[in-house]
């Protein structure tokens, strides 16, 4: 199973080509973007790639074929400039800020920044543009989500509680209606559900530092909640995908794909495929960190219970201005049903996961082991 | 009489001894065999299939009158050419032509085989061979070339096996070999059957488009019985599951029975169930292909009985020291569900897949990919019978996705609306005071006497609260 991404993939029709022509990779340099920058040179080994983003000294690739450009997306006319000189075919912007941001500066990036490259990418005869959602933009609080397809309504603004998912979704509906604005643009979007991989800095790290803090002993909820992950590998995968089929759809014109193989317009729920029950995913990576109980040790609180707790100690803690461990909106995740039915992928982007989630959580874990030891390392 | 060991089980299991009491009295076969109208050998074939079927024979025998002769004639020629394959007393010259030809020989009248040996189970069966014979004779002529296709494919694969010395010596090599085992022994009886209902419009005819399907059904059921049957088959010194399975955990099969290396037999033996377990979506799909109700308890109760066995064996370590079983409550609970419609008897899939899921043990390598398997089981059956559907959780007009400015102009609308019922809160009101002021209006032209109904309610209200200024001291 531990085949490399370029040894599996490609199906034989994309092997004709050897590039998607100018590629530029907004956040090219953030752990989904390098990732896409990496697949991008296996996959269409010529294509001319330009990376923006904010920073550009991290997860730079060396290949000759890649530039680096560090810039603030929100800058409409420097983008613009940019474009110009680039000469693209297609944009694949990943960009985003971290979640915990101000409200303000989630805003002006996720949607003032992609409204800027959108009119960027208009003026400047750009083809293809693909765009990194998220598959939190249907999840309300309360209600879980089972096997859900891309019928499923949006929850944003007042009913959405994460601000963060709400530009996404702003962001995703700006993407989406750019379609075919002028001729010959064409748009999509992509939403991932629990990213993970070598370099995340949210998913695997925080399972490595639980595991660090022994907070493997417990466990909040019966565990039958079932939870989609998605390996970063099989994500990037999925952009080339998007990429090809808009280019595709470029080529045919003016013939207009038919409703049911259409992909521009259109957004697209991306996973690894394989729902797993919320506590295995996570005792499946804190294995690769050492040894794990058995399941008659752990203590499993009950998710009223641990409600009842985190109310309690979010009270006390706020008092002093602190936040615990365990908050209500923790137990809430922690205790959710949230899953999906990738059906629409398979079919019209033919996307399947490459890296099985098993060998995915592998390589994720002995990545952030390795970081760790790097860091440890240097202080001592 | 029920053994006294029984009697206490069922007394501390008092709901499975519901479930034995309702299956016994509420259940309604869809079909029942007319005796009267059966000649004498069909009689005796039925004797014989009570004989050598414990779990088929009732199945069988409520199955639809197009299809019970048939199936159950088809059931006697594959236990007939299972009898011989098994008798180790035939030498295999002479056993692989009766192997061979056994097709043939559902055709020759009178046929009878009487060279098994004297402890072979269900010699008799061979003994009075010529009772199928003639009975096969009647069945319609396209149920007979299917019945035909498969005694020979069936029996050409148990030659290849009794041909196969390395085989007969160290069991099975590889998974693929194991699943081709597996195909010849129960995957061919499954598109036999399949087959059968087809021909006979029972079911869809579509199934026959997606034999992986039907390999499916045959699979799971036997390799459950493969994984159950690990002691008695190592008894009887048969080995069926495949060393590239058992060689990850231990080095000599015979090891998985060392109380010593207990964590790793019970490693191979849920990676055995994983393998299992991956079929059992195709088996929910293949069983909605069925249009007879008959049919679908024919092929439902054997499948749900695998999947409670699947989870009976699933890390359970008895089962290297003694054959297990499901207990009879179980069964009767498993009948009474497999017995109603496919949504039900996904709610059973549903229920043991999450039992298997609740023992796995994250120590076990294959732990994330039962979970996964657990998870995928869970996932076809919300995509045949949804619990939830995107128009159940439309979110009201004024949250759903938009841009702040259409946010504004949704606004501004819920404003309005908001003095809608303002407005319209206050014409009830009017409407409502006005009505009761003329009804008191009316009252009190007919002599109402308000004034004492005042007073003595302030009286009342007065008394039965305390004194305001004993309350204000002991405040102080």
């Amino acid at each position: 199973m531990q085949r490399l991404l370029s040894e599996e993939i490609v199906n034989p029709q994309q092997r004709k080509r050897s590039t998607l022509g100018n590629v530029c990779v907004v956040g090219g340099c953030g752990f989904l973007g390098h990732h896409i920058v990496r697949v991008l040179l296996e996959q269409f080994p010529d294509t001319r790639i330009f990376v923006l983003d904010l920073r550009t000294e991290s997860n730079r690739n060396s290949s000759p074929q890649v530039s680096y450009h560090a810039q603030d997306i929100t800058d409409t006319a420097k983008i613009s400039e940019l474009f110009q000189q680039f000469k693209l075919d297609v944009v694949i912007h990943t960009a985003s800020p971290v979640p915990t941001l101000p409200k303000k500066l989630l805003y002006k990036v996720n949607v003032e920044g992609t409204k800027a490259l959108l009119q960027a990418a208009q003026e400047t005869g750009v083809k293809a543009f693909v765009y990194t959602s998220s598959a939190s933009v249907i999840c309300d609080p309360e209600t879980g989500l089972i096997n859900a397809d891309e019928r499923y309504p949006m929850v944003l603004g007042d009913a959405q509680s994460e601000y963060y998912t709400s530009t996404k979704g702003y962001a995703e509906i700006a993407v989406t209606e750019a379609n075919r604005k002028t001729p010959g643009f064409f748009t999509c979007a992509l939403r991932p559900a629990g990213i993970f991989g070598e370099g995340d800095r949210q998913n695997v790290s925080a399972l490595v530092k639980a595991y660090r803090e022994r907070s493997i002993n417990f466990q909040v909820g019966d565990n039958q909640n079932l939870f989609d992950f998605t390996y970063v590998g099989n994500l990037a995968h999925a952009h080339i995908l998007a990429a090809t089929a808009l280019m595709a759809t470029h080529e045919m014109m003016p013939t207009v794909p038919l409703d049911t193989e259409k992909v521009d317009g259109e957004a697209f729920f991306i996973t690894n495929d394989e729902p797993v029950y919320f506590w295995d995913y996570a005792r499946a990576s804190w294995r690769e960190c050492g040894p794990v109980p058995p399941p008659h040790k752990v203590w499993v609180l009950p998710k009223g219970l641990a409600y009842v707790i985190a109310t309690i100690l979010e009270t006390i803690l706020g008092l002093f201005g602190k936040q615990p461990n365990l908050t209500r909106q923790r137990v809430n995740y922690l205790a959710m049903t949230r899953y999906y039915n990738i059906t629409k992928a398979k079919t019209r982007l033919g996307y399947r996961p490459i890296v099985p989630l098993q060998e995915g959580i592998k390589r994720g874990v002995a990545h952030a082991l390795a970081e760790e030891e790097k860091a440890a390392g240097k202080k001592g | 009489m029920p053994k006294a060991r029984d009697v206490v089980y069922y007394l501390f299991h008092v709901q499975e001894l519901r479930n034995i009491i309702q299956w016994k009295v509420w259940h309604n076969p869809v079909h029942e065999r007319d005796e009267s109208k059966e000649t004498p050998s069909l009689k005796r074939c039925f004797h014989y299939l009570d004989m050598t079927s414990r779990s088929f024979s009732a199945v069988i025998k409520e199955l639809n009158p197009e299809l019970l002769v048939p199936v159950c004639l088809f059931y006697l020629i594959l236990r007939g050419l299972d009898t011989i394959e098994d008798d180790m007393t035939i030498p295999l010259a002479e056993k692989e032509p009766l192997l061979r030809k056994f097709d043939q020989i559902l055709e020759k009248d009178g046929w009878t085989f009487t060279g098994n040996g004297p402890n072979e189970k269900d010699r008799d069966l061979l003994v009075e061979f010529n009772v199928v014979v003639e009975e096969f004779k009647k069945v319609k002529p396209a149920y007979k070339d299917i019945i035909r296709d498969i005694t020979k494919k069936m029996g050409d694969g148990m030659a290849d096996y009794a041909n196969n010395a390395e085989h007969n010596v160290n069991g099975v090599n590889t998974v693929k070999d194991y699943e081709l085992y597996c195909h010849y022994v129960a995957g061919l009886v499954g598109e036999g059957l399949t087959r059968l209902f087809v021909e006979g419009k029972l079911a869809n005819p579509a199934l026959l488009e997606r034999p992986e399907l039907m390999e499916s059904m045959g699979q799971f059921l036997q390799q459950v019985n493969i994984i159950r049957d690990i002691r008695e088959d190592l008894d009887d010194g048969r080995r069926f599951w495949p060393k590239e399975i058992w060689s990850k955990h231990v080095d000599k099969f015979e090891d998985l029975f060392k109380p010593e290396n207990e964590e790793k037999a019970l490693n191979c033996s849920a990676e055995m169930v994983l393998t299992a377990l991956r079929r059992a979506d195709e088996c929910l799909f293949y069983l909605a292909g069925l249009r007879d109700q008959s049919v679908f308890n024919f092929c439902a109760i054997p499948q749900a009985m695998a999947i409670a066995t699947l989870e009976l064996c699933f890390r359970n370590k008895t089962m290297f020291q003694r054959n297990i079983k499901i207990t009879k409550g179980q069964a009767c609970r498993l009948m009474l569900d497999s017995t109603q419609n496919l949504q039900v008897l996904c709610g059973v899939f549903k229920d043991y897949a999450r039992r298997i899921h609740k023992q796995n043990n994250p120590r076990d390598p294959n732990f994330l990919e039962i979970s996964i398997a657990c998870g995928k089981i869970e996932q076809f059956i919300e995509s045949i019978f949804p619990s939830q559907t995107p128009t159940e959780r439309v979110v009201p007009a004024d949250q759903q996705a938009m841009t702040p400015e259409q946010k504004a102009k949704a606004k501004k609308e819920a404003e309005e609306a908001k003095w809608d019922i303002i407005y319209m809160g206050l014409a009830v009101l009017l409407v409502l005071g006005t009505i009761s002021g003329f009804m008191i209006f009316v009252a009190w032209m007919a002599g109402a006497r308000f004034d004492i109904a005042f007073s003595s309610l302030t009286n009342k209200i007065s008394a039965t609260l305390p004194s305001p200024s004993a309350a204000g001291h002991n405040e102080l």
